[in-house]
């Protein structure tokens, strides 16, 4: 069983609620994934990242880079893209400021190290999209974007963070007929189906008072279990 | 109403007035460029001016971002180690050539144009490096096309000219959400879409030396993909002349390219 995490945002409180009820499990977890933002505009950040650097339990933990993460590089300058106009976007000159101050130059280099995501057996274990970390895939996302990005993988599930929310999308079936035409006038005709894919959101731990959710997945038998504490 | 759609002019300035004496043989009503107006040919100045000069809204190809940005996409826009060297000297040579006022023009080139429900882009209306090659999946391709928001893409970079048409996309889906108690089922279906790759004028890789392009009618949907004998000659001894590698004049003459069949055509650089 995997216990699959995203959105901490520097909720110490939280991530100790979510580790104990991973930690009461009947089917034991053999791995955690944090699919991002473990940090965000917290005091706690530091002790957030000290304690997965060095859990309390014997869970091998396994970690990826999330929206906060990649406009903490940005502002840092190690990241291709030169001015953090995103964070500046959506939060303001203020919440830039404190991003700056509330993560250590030492917490930055361990950031730097991340992965952008991990495949495992036939899944995908992302923060936002196959396209960036920005991208936000919802039920509502129009399910073409949705094939294309798992697509782009070439593998059956997709996990990811960045909405917030906890979902399953399952991607049934699909038919599309394509011909085309060459200058030579050869003619070529195919009917391509889609074969099952799922597209899962695996909800927050840090953003909602009070209420932590995250997802339990066994890649042997693909049982999905959503999980939601109040702590 | 008749367009004519071309692309990948690639600085070959016989191949472009012979497209144009053919455009206009063919009574057009307007001229669309999907960009690539310089690189690998030795005429780029000649073919910016006579763009300007006509007034045919063009967008940006990847040459074109290149010789304004400076060459900022990794080695993966190459196909091989060979063909990203030889690339570096065309965009060298060219980068000394054009003149600031071009440069300029290059510069405010858009990415795509859209014209009611069509869209010009000169290779994915995602990224100015990604190949819709004919054998990409249809579903990615419907995507592509969808993206644009259009029900025709135009596109050009593989220099090949094609006409696909996707018809009766159906996607089925299940959606559970925690918040939901029950569980929703829908479908969604796409009419038609076309993607037209338009070929290239300048640097055609179809098996002949002859420039290609297309008309389209807008009242009837047809597309004729066109294909222009020229003078190609020329152009060659001009690639030879100028101190460009002769392997882009013999590429021109074969209207071949072997290097160009990237392992992972949707691969797009990041850098």
């Amino acid at each position: 069983m995997w216990a699959i995490l995203s959105g901490i945002e520097g909720n110490l409180q939280a991530y100790h609620a979510v580790i104990d009820d991973i930690l009461r499990q009947k089917v034991s977890v053999e791995e955690i994934y944090i699919l991002g933002d473990i940090i965000g505009i917290s005091e706690e950040n530091e002790a957030l990242v000290k304690e997965i650097c060095h859990p309390n339990h014997s869970i091998p933990l396994r970690v990826c880079r999330g929206w906060w993460e990649e406009q903490c590089l940005i502002l840092h300058s190690l990241h291709s893209t030169a001015d953090p106009v995103e964070l500046i976007d959506q939060f303001g000159v203020d919440v830039t400021k404190k991003l700056w101050d509330c993560v250590s130059r030492d917490t930055v280099e361990w950031l730097r190290g991340l992965d952008f995501g991990f495949v495992e057996f036939d899944c995908l274990l992302i923060h936002g999209s196959t396209v960036n970390v920005s991208e936000v895939l919802t039920p509502d996302t129009s399910p073409w974007i949705i094939l294309d990005r798992i697509n782009r993988v070439n593998v059956n599930y997709l996990f990811c963070g960045r909405s917030s929310q906890m979902f399953d999308y399952e991607l049934q079936s699909g038919l599309i007929e394509s011909s085309i035409v060459t200058l030579d006038n050869k003619s070529i005709s195919e009917v391509k189906e889609v074969s099952k894919k799922r597209l899962i959101g695996v909800g927050n731990i840090g953003k909602t008072v009070n209420i932590a959710s995250y997802t339990l997945y066994n890649p042997y038998n693909n049982q999905l279990k959503f999980r939601q504490i109040n702590y | 109403m008749k367009i004519a759609v071309m692309s990948c002019i690639h600085a070959n300035l016989p191949a472009f007035e012979a497209v144009l004496k053919d455009i206009d043989e063919n009574q057009c009503d307007s001229i669309y460029s999907l960009g690539d107006l310089v690189g690998y040919g030795p005429h780029p100045n000649e073919i910016v001016n006579k763009i300007r000069e006509l007034q045919i809204p063009s967008v940006q190809g990847c040459w074109d971002e290149d010789i304004v940005e400076g060459l900022n996409s990794c080695e993966c826009s190459y196909p091989s180690l060979l063909a990203e060297k030889r690339g570096i000297i065309a965009h060298e040579w060219t980068n000394q050539q054009i003149t600031a006022e071009n440069r300029q023009f290059l510069a405010k080139l858009p990415h795509t144009i859209k014209l009611e429900n069509l869209c010009f882009a000169h290779s994915s209306p995602n990224s100015n490096h990604e190949y819709i090659l004919p054998e990409m999946d249809a579903f990615t391709a419907l995507e592509r096309v969808l993206s644009a928001d259009a029900d025709v893409l135009f596109c050009g970079h593989t220099h090949i000219p094609y006409d696909r048409t996707l018809n009766a996309g159906m996607l089925q889906i299940r959606v559970n959400q925690s918040n939901i108690e029950s569980e929703s089922e829908r479908q969604f279906q796409t009419p038609i879409k076309r993607i037209i790759n338009v070929g290239s004028v300048g640097e055609p890789r179809h098996g002949r030396p002859n420039a290609t392009y297309v008309i389209y009618n807008t009242e009837t949907e047809e597309i004729i993909l066109r294909e222009v004998g020229y003078d190609y000659q020329s152009t060659c001894r001009d690639i030879i002349e100028k101190g460009l590698p002769p392997i882009f004049a013999w590429r021109l003459a074969k209207g071949l390219e072997f290097a160009e069949k990237a392992e992972d055509a949707t691969h797009v650089c990041q850098r």
